[in-house]
């Protein structure tokens, strides 16, 4: 069955090379953008961090815009933004990426100075204790949102003793003892040339990142430390069910996570990607139609894969009046239970198959998505053709997601928690 | 080096459907994506007295049901092509927003035509949406940012328009029933209406958002009138709430977006929030750790338009995070943007439009909003250019003019609002201002 409405239907080509060194280079040229976004990216996220690093890698992305040994703290975001550009970053458990949008004609400007801050950050110790403050404020902001803090426990009861089930912020008093040392040893340890990977995308026709890349510290970045591979434990999801009670909490929340296949897994995920959509996708996925337009049971009710390296999560979200806590959760497992004795009907997962795809076309749209999604791919060894995730999608019929993934959402493989206002 | 000026954008399209409603439509090479946005006047500031809440709900039924398809059967023809179909309402307008690909629209862009002439407004799907429209709004309290919003909106704008959040007011949003629903329906485009689509629409795109058969939308081009009000009482507000930080929220009611001095505004927000190299991003994240997060909030508005500066501290130092607060505000009125401050916003202006022209979604969302202030098509790229003669004395002017009498904004606990509240009365800002504690 033809996905594309246009089966001629054309993607741009990623150009991909590597450095000598090991880096993954990814560009993009994407006709009608109007700017070029830079991303860089690592696996630096929260999972690499040892026992006393919680909460560095995240404190480091802040570090990072303090300033390099030739730029001043704040000079990277003065230039840049001088430049018409704009920059952020993000940490994430699996890695961290670095990006900048910016006018075509100042890209290799741009390239030079991300490429000084991310990998030669000053870290210098005053600017280190003001950070510091930045990060804990906004660990409070964090826990004055009741979702958050419904969310971080969560996870930390359905990964305990794994990664993922710490928050990426850290705890306060991890953060208290940090010191620049510290910082500047993880950065050693996880920035280097087979941790790393550069994407390019939007108007960069006119560029020639190969030549802009020879001279350029990424370049002449080294595997100081040879750590024949990262060795990370799978994550294994511990099942359970758990209440918790919370002040300002105006509904109440029924939160489950499944364990899901892991990021490497394409096919799986693709499968997953379809499941997910099927059930809690618009009016006409199951668990929307029956609890909140039929029933009228919950304000709202998502289910989010989120997908991770060392294992992925589908994380479901039921908002609702306290009373209703048995009812929902009695329907959710009966949607579940309809959906494993007969497989989805061809129109239904035709249904999801567009969304998700569509989904995946209207975000080509943009430099920094398409930079961010073969960025990605790059520092993972996935790259790929950018039609590739909808051939995958193509694969899956409702027999096969009957049989390999309905059964992942078994309600008694999820760690349950219910939240309710105290 | 400077950023230079982006390129202005093509010269669009434009016809008027039979009725009325002016379309105009820029065609771009890229993926083949269509989208339409559907901008009608006449959003929750519209809101009669005892009906506050009523824009939104109309908006969310207009894809609960309309001409031959039950609400049911317009969810299966859109979702079922995977595409998006959405309906807002904010302050001024409603929105409708399809985005599709191209190969669908043609199925689809009639829908926008028949859910603003004939919407089902069935009795059932109006009590799901509007019990859905009140838990959300009842939810939006476990915010304390929300509730430090709510309580300075109240503040600028008291029970005027734009007083409450276009969710509503609980107990008008209850009580709004068919007829009143009804009777807001066909008042649709009445006081302007504009459809802009951007894209790769399919040649025969006049046909297809006006049904042969169908009967006429009557609608008008928008004009550019102003809108409501705010009121200039500066005043202290605050919610005691059990949190860890106290929010801060420091604004004033200002101008439409159709205000000349509007363009100022937006540059002084440039100069003060937009990026990491803000002023006060730099003086009250990065040289003194008080706040994460800390910005400019200004929403485009065809009245009153709100300029907020906001940030969220440690209860611990709300007296230091209030000082720093009150102290950059107060920098604005006395003295102008320095050469290099200035220079500096100019560029983030135009590296924001640039930006902003990545997608086609962007694109028509930006230019929907303007034609339906009643501005014109090009007015983003002249804004540009007049930007470039405002100097910092032109600046300085417009915030001493609109930004004197700001009104204090704080939800956080009771020992933090102590002693915001001191430094407040202790600032030349509080002293000018009638204490309204709450």
């Amino acid at each position: 069955m033809p996905l594309s409405p246009d089966s001629e239907e054309i993607f741009p080509s990623p150009h991909a090379f590597s450095l000598e060194n090991g880096v993954r280079v990814v560009t993009i040229d994407q006709e009608q953008a109007p700017v070029v976004c830079l991303d860089f990216w690592c696996q630096a996220g929260s999972r690499t961090e040892a026992p006393e690093e919680f909460g560095l890698a995240h404190f480091l992305e802040h570090m990072v815009f303090k300033g390099s040994g030739q730029l001043a703290a704040g000079e990277f975001d003065r230039r840049i933004e001088a430049l018409g550009g704009s920059s952020n970053a993000a940490t994430g458990f699996d890695d961290v990426h670095y990006h900048v949008l910016i006018p075509p004609a100042a890209a290799p400007e741009a390239l030079d100075l991300l490429l000084d801050l991310v990998l030669h950050p000053r870290l210098n110790a005053a600017d280190f204790g003001l950070e510091k403050q930045v990060v804990l404020e906004e660990l409070a902001q964090s826990e004055d949102q009741p979702e958050e803090v419904a969310f971080q426990r969560l996870l930390a009861l359905a990964c305990p003793g794994h990664p993922y089930g710490r928050p990426i912020l850290g705890d306060r008093q991890a953060l208290l003892d940090h010191d620049p040392e510290r910082m500047a040893r993880f950065h050693r340890r996880r920035y280097q040339p087979q941790h790393c990977s550069l994407a390019m995308a939007g108007a960069v026709e006119d560029l020639d990142l190969e030549a802009l890349l020879a001279p350029s510290p990424l370049a002449r970045l080294e595997a100081t430390d040879l750590e024949a591979t990262d060795r990370f434990p799978p994550l294994r999801l511990q099942s359970g069910r758990h209440q918790l009670r919370l002040p300002r909490l105006e509904a109440a929340r029924l939160l489950l996570a499944w364990p899901f296949p892991a990021a490497a897994d394409l096919d799986a995920v693709a499968g997953a990607d379809l499941l997910t959509t099927l059930m809690a996708e618009g009016k006409r996925s199951r668990l929307v139609q029956r609890l909140r337009e039929d029933l009228r049971l919950v304000e709202s009710i998502d289910l989010d894969l989120n997908v991770l390296e060392a294992g992925s999560l589908g994380l479901l979200e039921a908002v609702f009046e306290p009373d209703q806590a048995e009812t929902v959760e009695a329907r959710i497992s009966q949607v579940w239970q309809e959906l494993c004795s007969a497989p989805p009907t061809d129109q239904e997962l035709e249904r999801a198959r567009r969304l998700v795809a569509n989904g995946y076309r209207f975000g080509l749209e943009s430099a920094s998505a398409v930079a961010g999604l073969t960025g990605h791919q790059g520092l993972w060894g996935r790259l790929a053709p950018l039609r590739h995730p909808l051939d995958l999608l193509d694969a899956w019929s409702a027999e096969r997601i009957h049989q390999e993934m309905v059964p992942l959402l078994d309600p008694e493989k999820a760690c349950r928690l219910l939240v309710l206002p105290a | 080096m400077i950023a230079s000026l982006h390129p202005p954008l093509p010269t669009p399209e434009t016809f008027t459907l039979s009725g009325g409603c002016p379309v105009w439509v820029l065609r771009r090479s890229g993926p083949a994506i269509v989208s339409a946005k559907l901008w009608i006047r006449g959003g929750s500031g519209a809101d009669p007295r005892g009906q506050r809440g009523r824009a939104q709900l109309l908006a969310g039924l207009l894809s609960r049901g309309c001409g031959d398809l039950s609400g049911e059967a317009m969810a299966d023809l859109v979702e079922g092509l995977g595409d998006e179909l959405r309906c807002e309402a904010s302050e001024d307008g409603l929105l409708i927003s399809l985005k599709c690909a191209s190969a669908d629209s043609a199925a689809l862009l009639p829908l926008l035509h028949t859910m603003v002439l004939n919407p089902w407004l069935a009795s059932d799907q109006i009590s799901l949406e509007r019990q859905l429209n009140l838990q959300a709004l009842h939810r939006q309290r476990e915010d304390p940012f929300q509730q430090a919003h709510d309580r300075l909106r109240h503040q600028l704008y008291g029970d005027g328009p734009y007083g409450h959040d276009p969710l509503g007011v609980e107990e008008e949003l209850a009580g709004l029933e068919r007829p009143l629903l009804l009777e807001a329906a066909g008042q649709l485009g009445g006081e302007g209406a504009v459809l802009v689509i951007s894209g790769q629409p399919p040649p025969d795109l006049r046909t297809l958002l006006e049904p042969a058969a169908a009967p006429l939308w009557p609608a008008v081009a928008p004009l550019a009138a102003a809108g409501p009000g705010g009121r200039s009482i500066a005043a202290l507000v605050s919610e005691e709430l059990d949190t860890e930080q106290l929010v801060l929220m420091l604004g004033a009611a200002t101008v439409p977006l159709a205000d000349p001095r509007s363009l100022a505004l937006r540059l002084l927000q440039c100069h003060l929030g937009v990026g990491m190299s803000s002023r006060l991003f730099v003086v009250l994240r990065e040289e003194q750790g008080l706040a994460y997060d800390v910005g400019v909030h200004l929403p485009a508005r065809r009245g009153a338009a709100p300029f907020v500066i906001h940030l969220s501290s440690s209860a611990d130092r709300a007296a230091e995070a209030t000082g720093q607060l009150l102290q950059e505000w107060q920098r604005l009125l006395d003295q102008p943007l320095t050469t290099k401050e200035w220079q500096l916003a100019l560029a983030k202006f135009r590296g924001l439009v640039a930006a902003g022209r990545q997608t086609c979604g962007q694109i028509a969302d930006r230019q929907a909003l303007v034609l339906g202030h009643g501005l014109a098509w090009s007015y983003p790229d002249e804004a540009s250019e007049r930007a470039e003669a405002l100097d910092p004395a032109a600046l300085w002017e417009v915030a001493r003019t609109l930004l004197a009498h700001p009104s204090l904004s704080l939800c956080g606990p009771a020992a933090a609002l102590s002693a915001a509240q001191r430094a407040w009365a202790a600032h030349p800002l509080g002293r000018s201002a009638s204490a309204l504690l709450s």
